[in-house]
């Protein structure tokens, strides 16, 4: 059972990394549910996601119970790290460095450099899934990605994925 | 919904709730679908498009002008032998009220289904309003689903339903549901269902009073036959034991945190949890029966108390009526398990709040309703804004909406702003603003209303050509319907032209001089002249069904910059910031479309185009 919170902004691509999710889950015969925002909150608003895979009802994570806050805007995460339980992490697109429990990547950056501001969510989403378990692996991401038929999304998003795990990577061989 | 390999069914699909009650449509044999859109509602008429070109199937589909409208042509369809859906949000719901009671009462052929979306919250809405509320006003049975899986499955019964007693039937997703997504698995369409040809009597199908009469006799008997013949209306046990003293009666989005929070808490594992599919007309024997044999009975439900009421001893009832369960705002899993835990006699768990407030939305960056209400602002400088509702409710933020009423009433508004003061007073300055969509939806009898009348104010209709607000569904300006099959586009021109108005200027909001001028005549015009209504169409696409140009001029701010802040708070363009820390005016590139609007709002003309 994993339960998961994703924010930022309107327009930054939580809905679709909410939908990968579940959709990967779904196909892999697991039970999943989750929330999203629409309507005017959209309009560059915060927005946030609720993902939950497990035998769960109610589509809303409650505060304090979340395992991982994907976030893809610093400002947007202290709107949403009550939602974490004792021990939760946060993953954050950030220039900042990591510290206990908040691990960032300069994904902005890294997607720009790809040529696409518009990867910035799966690179957070490739360094996530490199560094915790999100109720899917790494490779059932990059299997979903894979079979994209659009051949320059599917190349941009791969290597925007790559991206993310490239650097949590490196993180790991610094932790140990 | 790309599937290259065949797939056999039955099939399973992170389904969003709102696709589901489409599938659930599909599914059913229903012929004719109308809706218009309104958040938590819009998605059912995309998806409905969606899985109509995924099965090739033939449902006729509409985007209708309003809810009102959309109502008549699926009761139109069910009367003619075929089974029929009309989709809105729960204030679409008032605008279709009319014909939604009096269809009560005469009743339907082809099963009718009415889908109505509430938004408990509101996240994005004017009210609360609880829609199974309202059906019970009408004497119209509610489904009332509790996640996307159960919505598709009670779409189905809806159906059954309606067609079994000959009454129009609700379906009341919450926000929580519309908005939700699941696996959810579904199987093959049904044939389209044919009830036989319309067979004309009048006394049915267009009673004067006195058959009314006779009619609500029927409804009032059909509905008793529901409430006691029917398995939905009756109460199940989902969560618990019956072992306990203590019961928990919910329905619908709210049961869903109810049930994960019950079976998540051994303190909690006494309780029994009954959940009711119908909870109008509920088998009100049976619930009272499960608050009978319990000491106390916590009734869970968003919004209204609509189980609660139809229970005739509350004696040993715990809930809204009782003060127990706040009479207002979302019931949040949070909320729910506050009230769970004192109805139980547990400690309550620690509360976390968020440590920041969240952004609040705003208008994009290149949106062409921001040059109109900056122009407006600064020519009308006393007058009274009415405002609308769709995106540009958000020139609230620019300080260019004073009033937000419900759909079209910035129009109705103004006339009573103008006809209260009288002419020469300064309080009758008026400038109306609203958008295409709401314009065709409620704006239209207003105006034709304001023209008869004499009114004296400035009409400003902010034309982007779509409904901007709920995702970018087609207006009757469109040439195209929701399917994507060619429709006839209604000329704005000239049905303002042909509501009497004789002042119309139509301009493009990017264009500062041509903006200034249409709006200075139309304020001599309505104004200084009193010589009536005036209109002045802004028109350009919105931003955000706009390819745009990589190669467009991107602007900075030059070094000459005196940081007024006229940009900044006047404009409040989401891509120009006040950086507190270097004391700078800044335009993000990212998110700067290169309207070039701000180049002219400047004083100092510090803004400039950048060099690539």
């Amino acid at each position: 059972m994993v339960q998961l919170i994703l924010c930022g902004r309107g327009g930054q691509g939580i809905v679709f990394l909410t939908r990968l999710l579940g959709e990967i889950a779904t196909q892999k015969g697991l039970d999943v549910i989750s929330s999203e925002t629409h309507g005017m909150a959209v309009r560059g608003g915060s927005i946030n996601s609720h993902l939950k895979i497990g035998p769960f009802s109610s589509p809303l994570v409650r505060t304090g119970h979340a395992d991982y806050l994907l976030s893809m805007d610093e400002s947007e995460t202290s709107n949403n790290e009550h939602f974490l339980r004792n021990g939760g992490v946060v993953f954050e697109n950030s220039l900042l460095p990591s510290e206990h429990d908040v691990f960032r990547v300069d994904a902005g950056g890294l997607a720009r450099s790809i040529g696409r501001i518009q990867l910035e969510n799966v690179v957070l989403l490739g360094f996530a899934a490199s560094l915790a378990d999100l109720g899917v692996s790494f490779d059932d991401i990059e299997d979903k990605l894979a079979i994209e038929k659009r051949e320059t999304v599917r190349r941009n998003n791969l290597m925007a994925l790559k991206a993310g795990s490239k650097v949590a990577t490196e993180l790991k061989a610094l932790i140990n | 919904m790309n599937h290259s390999r065949v797939e056999s069914y039955p099939i399973t699909r992170f389904l969003m709730g709102n696709e589901a009650i489409a599938r659930g449509v599909i599914e059913a044999g229903c012929s004719v679908a109308t809706a218009y859109p309104g958040t938590p509602s819009s998605e059912v008429m995309e998806s409905l498009s969606r899985w109509k070109t995924e099965l090739a199937h033939k449902i006729y589909l509409e985007w209708s002008i309003n809810e009102k409208v959309a109502f008549e042509v699926a009761y139109g369809a069910s009367l003619s032998g075929k089974r029929a859906a009309v989709v809105m949000k729960m204030v679409g719901l008032n605008v279709a009220s009319d014909p939604f009671l009096s269809a009560a009462y005469l009743g339907v052929r082809g099963g009718l289904v009415v889908i109505v979306a509430d938004d408990p919250g509101p996240h994005s809405s004017q009210t609360e309003q609880d829609s199974r509320f309202f059906a019970w006003f009408a004497k119209v049975p509610v489904y009332d689903p509790g996640s996307p899986a159960e919505a598709l499955t009670m779409t189905l019964k809806a159906f059954e339903l309606s067609e079994k007693y000959h009454l129009p039937v609700m379906l009341r997703p919450c926000l929580r549901v519309c908005h939700a997504r699941q696996n959810v698995t579904f199987s093959l369409p049904t044939e389209p269902v044919d009830v036989g040809a319309f067979e004309k009597n009048w006394t049915g199908w267009a009673a004067t009073p006195k058959f009314r009469l006779v009619l609500h006799g029927e409804l009032n008997q059909k509905i008793e036959h529901v409430s006691l013949m029917e398995p939905d209306a009756v109460p199940h046990l989902v969560a618990g034991t019956l072992k306990s003293r203590l019961a928990i009666i919910t329905s619908g989005s709210v049961s869903s945190h109810v049930i994960d929070i019950v079976t998540s808490n051994p303190e909690m594992s006494d309780l029994s949890v009954f959940k009711v599919s119908l909870p109008y007309p509920l088998n009100r024997n049976n619930v009272q029966e499960i608050v009978n044999c319990n000491d106390r009975t916590l009734i869970v439900e968003e919004t209204y108390p609509v189980i609660e009421l139809q229970l005739s001893d509350r004696t040993n009832v715990i809930g809204r009526l009782s003060g127990h369960v706040p009479q207002e705002g979302e019931l949040v899993p949070e909320i729910v398990d506050r009230i769970i835990r004192q109805f139980i006699g547990a400690k309550s768990s620690s509360e976390l709040e968020p440590k920041l407030k969240a952004r609040r939305p705003s208008l994009c960056a290149g949106c062409p309703h921001r040059p109109t209400f900056f122009m407006i602002k600064r020519l009308f400088d006393e007058a009274v804004y009415t405002g609308d509702i769709g995106c540009y409710t958000l020139g609230v933020n620019l300080s260019a909406v004073d009033t937000c009423l419900c759909m079209g009433a910035s129009i109705g508004m103004a006339c009573g702003f103008a006809k209260a003061n009288g002419e020469t007073d300064k309080r009758s300055r008026i400038v109306a603003t609203i958008g295409d969509s709401t314009f065709f939806h409620a704006g239209v009898p207003a105006l034709i209303n304001a023209v008869h009348t004499g009114a004296n104010f400035v009409l400003v209709l902010l034309d982007n050509n779509i409904t901007a607000m709920t995702g970018g569904q087609p207006t009757p300006a469109t040439g195209f319907t929701a399917d994507g099959s060619v429709a006839v586009p209604v000329n704005l021109e000239r049905l303002v032209s042909g509501c009497g108005v004789d002042f119309l200027e139509v301009v493009d909001p990017y264009d500062y001089d041509s903006l200034e001028d249409a709006l200075t005549r139309a304020r001599t015009y309505s104004v200084d002249q009193g010589a009536g209504v005036s209109v002045v169409i802004a028109r350009r696409p919105c931003i955000r069904t706009v390819k745009l140009d990589p190669q467009a001029l991107k602007f900075e701010v030059g070094a000459n910059c005196d940081r007024c802040m006229t940009c900044v708070r006047d404009l409040e363009c989401p891509a120009i910031s006040f950086v507190k820390k270097d004391k700078i005016v800044k335009i993000d590139v990212e998110q700067c479309t290169g309207c070039g609007f701000c180049v002219k709002v400047c004083p100092e003309q510090a803004i400039s185009a950048r060099r690539a």
